[in-house]
């Protein structure tokens, strides 16, 4: 068309109108900017996505979740706001069951050893007839002498396990590197409970804690951040106090108003120290018997004078005076009512571990917070009364004996699930020995992936993962009243793997043994199903419904049952003299090994933020989550005071040589500031020596097993690894690699130049 | 096409008090946004992936130390330094108050890592790899970035955008799936409901991280944004901000980027003795 002036005025002024009706039809200004494809709901992925609620099993605290599930496949997963534990919130951990669900390394079918025992040469085999002929033929011949060991079991797993072993004449036990049986037992003797406790840190004004991890690692550590975010910024309360006494600075450490470094082993003195002066002070809460309570002793022999040197209080930790700071310790956790101690962790594990976590729980006697608001929480038991709500887990006393039979033939099968004892225990056990030589010993293993248990085994049958599976759990701490977590399996197997359900093969291998007297359901999900039914009766808690069917569909659909009615005690009346007879058993701590040397170090492992205690190893996320302290990914650092590490001329990366009386292993250099200078500290977790590249692809001197160097000390009245009881002495090795860590990881600007108080700006509690 | 939307201005707060180091969000982030796997050598080369990552600071030497953690991602900045250097308009500013990155407009030039001052920007090195059979997680809602191009934190933008749908669309309650009688504008509650706040918010077990729209008056931002606002008129009128009795402050606040993020101050009981 020819270019006139006519033409051009038209459409000069019917592109104005255009340009008015356009905004007439409500096209906004900012629409008709760039627009990114992101942005578009267009653009959204079409197709229906489904959230199943169901538990996470990559610790055993044991969150409720839901999984977003879309065209078979699992794609993301997020707490479950209603389950009362975690009330929707997760940890780090949780999010990798995807990556267990879909990890390259999932072994794909039953396979038999083909090579020597330690070779991990394996071939695929069937599961009819091979793989559950040759377990059935196992059992039968020799059930009699078996044991079987799998992860700390809870709810009708643990049942169905220990009525199974106990059905072919076998022992079952619980498998933990890191075990809480002194925990256990210290609550059981100061509260008289079978349960763990729950504290209620929500509502507690002062958190006074003795090597517990428990922002961390340490029993629940979601439901515990939970009730520390509103500890510290609460709606309508005034913000708590909180201080940590650990030899090792961790993250809950780090997040303490206060870190008071103890030497290992001394909390137990320490929290009697605080006791005598309480009771000197008469500050103990109001109604407290403390002539019942004390037996007539009054504690002193731990009076702080006597007590600050020997735990290594110094002047410098303590403003000036360690004595006048630990009674102003006692002063301030008696008075800031309510107010909860907690003990674990490393506090628990030397060889008076028992004796020092009684003497942190008795204090909360003394102030009044046992049964209470913002103290602890007592949990009821189980709904049912023949599911037990935990499994008995193996101490060191155990697996030595464990050791034994199988050396001398008495063990001659072992079926393992969700346990690697021969990565998870000290070397100096020598169960890889024991296993190596054993002449007549059958293993059979239920993983589903390669560990170094495993790789030792005749027989690998691969169960299916949690989120294929069926499953349910009795909380542990509960929150206070009775709640049972139920799993359902959200989506089938990948085409090319054929795992089939641990419990399913157990309830099958009791049909054909004739055992169905003792187990009589075809298969779990009924077993399960019968449970459902059984709280159906009991006619209360959280479910309404008015057949069992819609009791079960509800059940599946909230991701459990819980009943905020049925509640722990209230209050418990302390044994007469219970701390006289706590302050009866204290003993020093035992560093035997190579003795307390002025070069040697104390040794305080600790388990890894995600790893934990490297039941997580295989999992890629939770190798790469940078630990919040060292920030180190991938590899085993060891913490080096920063004025020790020059000392010894160590810098970062460098590959230090740490010695027990036992055996070494290597590890790299992190020097720190917040380290004591006479401690060393190692993560749990690495040093895998077979399965998933993930875990096995670094050499040893980046990867090593901490458990190598242990000494074999066991705690007092319980007999537990006590892991933090070995001393060591380090060289270097002239060695060193370049430190995979975060720190350091942001580019342009270097934020860290920027002095902390810039970035991270504070303000006084009075003002805040 | 295009549609009439509901106006918003999202917004997060990160109380520094809560926040405990614990990398929930971290590992929620790259489950939800198909981040890559950070390797040994990638950390080795200062070039991981971490849209959110957990900065630790030191402070004092033994005994008396202390760490800090501050969870650091794009800020999301109203005068974001990184916008106008982009030659290709692959980063900009939208009307919801999200810093955008079209990934199939960039080029890679970088420029906006460098004019970041957050470092919150990524820069894909690599070409994206997972094993075969991990690839069955990957988020459907979220694009793999190719290598040679830039990302960052979106605040989850498919997560708003599904409830922008499902909400103001169609007009769906989330949680019952009844239909909305009321007014139809995401509100906190349903973004809660149906899984529309940010992976990281969503996980936060201490409720370190907090996200709604700065408007919403139901929502747990509006009174922190409100008060950093004001923070910057005062300033702007040449006034006083009374800092030691505020625990609202916004990273940098001297470059001027006025971001759509706001920190809490964590509150310190023992200060170390600075001298």
């Amino acid at each position: 068309m020819k270019l006139t002036r006519r033409n051009f005025l038209a459409w000069a002024g019917l592109g104005a109108v255009g340009a008015v009706a356009c905004e007439g039809f409500g096209i906004r200004e900012g629409e008709l900017n760039i627009q990114s494809p992101v942005q578009l709901p267009e653009d959204l992925v079409r197709g229906k996505d489904n959230w199943y609620a169901s538990l996470c099993r990559t610790c055993p605290s044991c969150e409720g979740i839901v999984i977003r599930v879309m065209e078979g496949r699992a794609k993301m997963i997020q707490g479950n706001p209603f389950y009362p534990t975690n009330q929707g919130k997760i940890h780090a951990r949780c999010e990798s069951g995807l990556q267990s669900l879909y990890h390259p390394d999932r072994i794909s079918s039953p396979m038999q050893r083909s090579g020597a025992r330690s070779s991990a040469q394996f071939l695929p085999i069937s599961w009819q007839p091979n793989g559950m002929d040759l377990l059935q033929t196992a059992l039968q011949e020799r059930g009699r002498s078996s044991v079987m060991i799998t992860e700390p079991l809870r709810g009708h797993m643990s049942l169905l396990a220990s009525r199974f072993s106990s059905a072919i004449g076998g022992e079952h036990l619980g498998f933990e590197s890191i075990d809480n049986n002194t925990y256990r037992a210290a609550v059981k003797s100061v509260y008289g409970q079978d349960s763990m406790p729950d504290f209620d840190l929500e509502n507690s004004q002062f958190i006074l804690s003795f090597g517990a991890d428990f922002l961390s690692t340490w029993v629940s550590p979601t439901r515990f951040n939970r009730g520390y975010g509103e500890f510290r910024q609460g709606e309508h309360r005034k913000r708590g106090m909180f201080y940590q006494i650990d030899s090792r600075f961790s993250m809950t450490a780090a997040n303490a108003d206060k870190w008071l470094p103890i030497k290992p082993g001394w909390e137990g003195h320490l929290a009697l120290s605080l006791a005598q002066v309480i009771i000197a002070e008469g500050l103990q809460a109001p109604g407290v018997d403390v002539a019942s309570l004390t037996g007539g002793d009054n504690l002193d022999n731990f009076r702080p004078e006597l007590i600050v040197e020997k735990a290594g209080l110094t002047a410098e930790m303590t403003d000036g005076n360690a004595v006048e700071f630990v009674k102003n310790l006692a002063r301030s956790f008696a008075t800031s009512r309510p107010a909860v101690a907690i003990g674990g962790g490393s506090a628990g594990a030397s060889s008076n571990g028992l004796f020092n976590l009684e003497a942190i729980y008795a204090l909360n006697y003394l102030v009044g917070s046992v049964g209470e608001e913002g103290g602890v929480k007592l949990n009821p038991g189980s709904p049912w009364t023949d599911v037990p709500s935990s499994s008995k887990v193996g101490s060191l006393e155990d697996w030595t004996r464990i050791t034994e039979q199988i050396r001398s033939g008495q063990t001659n099968l072992l079926l393992l699930h969700g346990a690697d004892p021969v990565h998870g225990l000290p070397d100096s056990l020598h169960l890889r020995n024991a296993i190596e030589q054993a002449d007549d010993l059958m293993i059979v293993s239920f993983s589903p992936f390669l560990d170094d248990t495993s790789a030792m085994a005749d027989l690998i049958l691969p169960d299916r993962v949690s989120l294929e599976d069926w499953g349910d759990d009795i909380s542990e701490p509960g929150p206070g009243f009775q709640m049972v977590g139920f799993q359902q399996p959200v989506v089938n197997p990948l085409g090319d793997l054929d795992p089939l359900s641990f419990p399913d093969v157990l309830l099958t291998m009791a049909q054909e043994l004739g055992k169905e007297s003792q187990l009589p359901w075809s298969n779990f999900k009924n077993m399960l199903r019968e449970g459902s039914d059984a709280l159906f009766e009991l006619n209360r808690g959280s479910i309404e419904a008015s057949s069992a069917e819609e009791f079960w569909n509800n059940l599946l659909k909230r991701g459990g049952w819980w009943d905020e009615n049925s509640t722990g005690s209230k209050y418990v009346q302390p044994t007469a003299g219970l701390l006289k007879s706590i302050a009866g058993k204290a003993s020093d701590p035992d560093f035997s090994g190579i003795g307390m040397d002025t070069d040697s170090f104390y040794l305080v492992p600790f388990a890894h933020n995600t790893l934990m205690d490297g039941y997580n190893s295989h999992l890629p996320w939770l190798q790469s989550a940078p630990d919040p302290l060292s920030t180190v990914t991938w590899q085993t650092w060891v913490e080096v005071n920063d004025q020790t590490a020059d000392r010894l001329e160590l810098k970062e990366g460098d590959i230090l040589r740490i010695e027990s009386s036992k055996d070494f292993i290597k590890a790299v250099v992190y020097p720190t500031p917040a380290a004591p200078p006479d401690v060393m500290s190692v993560p749990f977790g690495q040093g895998r020596k077979h399965g998933s590249d993930y875990a096995t692809d670094r050499s040893s001197n980046e990867s090593s097993n901490v458990m190598d160097i242990l000494e074999t000390t066991q705690v007092e009245g319980t007999g537990s690894l006590a892991w933090a009881g070995t001393r060591v002495k380090v060289s270097k090795t002239g060695e060193s690699v370049s430190i995979s860590k975060l720190e350091g990881d942001a580019r342009a600007v270097e934020i860290g130049l920027t002095p902390a108080e810039d970035i991270i700006k504070t303000i006084a509690p009075e003002n805040a | 096409m295009v549609t009439n939307r509901v106006d918003h201005k999202w917004g997060m707060v990160v109380d520094l008090d809560r926040c405990t180091g614990c990398q929930a969000c971290v590992v929620a982030c790259h489950a939800e946004n198909n981040i890559p796997i950070n390797t040994k050598d990638y950390f080795q080369q200062r070039r991981a992936y971490e849209w959110i990552r957990i900065e630790r600071y030191w402070e004092g030497e033994f005994p008396n130390v202390k760490a800090k953690f501050i969870p650091i991602l794009c800020q999301h900045c109203e005068n974001a330094p990184c916008e106008p250097v982009c030659p290709v308009y692959a980063t900009y500013h939208n009307d919801e108050g999200l810093n955008v990155q079209v990934y199939n407009r960039c080029i890679g030039t970088r420029y906006c890592s460098v004019n970041c001052p957050y470092s919150a920007r990524m820069f894909n090195y690599w070409e994206p790899n997972w094993p075969d059979s991990l690839r069955n997680q990957l988020n459907p809602d979220v694009t793999v970035r190719t290598r040679g191009i830039m990302e960052k934190c979106t605040f989850c933008v498919q997560r708003l955008r599904r409830g922008e749908v499902n909400v103001e669309r169609r007009g769906i309650e989330p949680l019952t799936g009844e239909p909305i009688t009321g007014e139809r504008k995401l509100n906190y509650r349903q973004m809660k409901e149906g899984n529309f706040l940010p992976a990281c918010v969503q996980s936060c077990p201490t409720n370190a991280l907090q996200f709604s729209d700065q408007h919403d008056e139901t929502g747990p931002v509006k009174e922190y944004f409100d008060e950093a606002n004001e923070q910057i008129e005062t300033r702007h009128h040449g006034g006083h901000v009374d800092e030691d009795h505020t625990r609202v402050y916004r990273l940098f606040e001297e470059v001027g980027a006025k971001p759509n993020l706001v920190y809490l101050k964590k509150v310190e009981a023992f200060p170390l003795d600075k001298a």
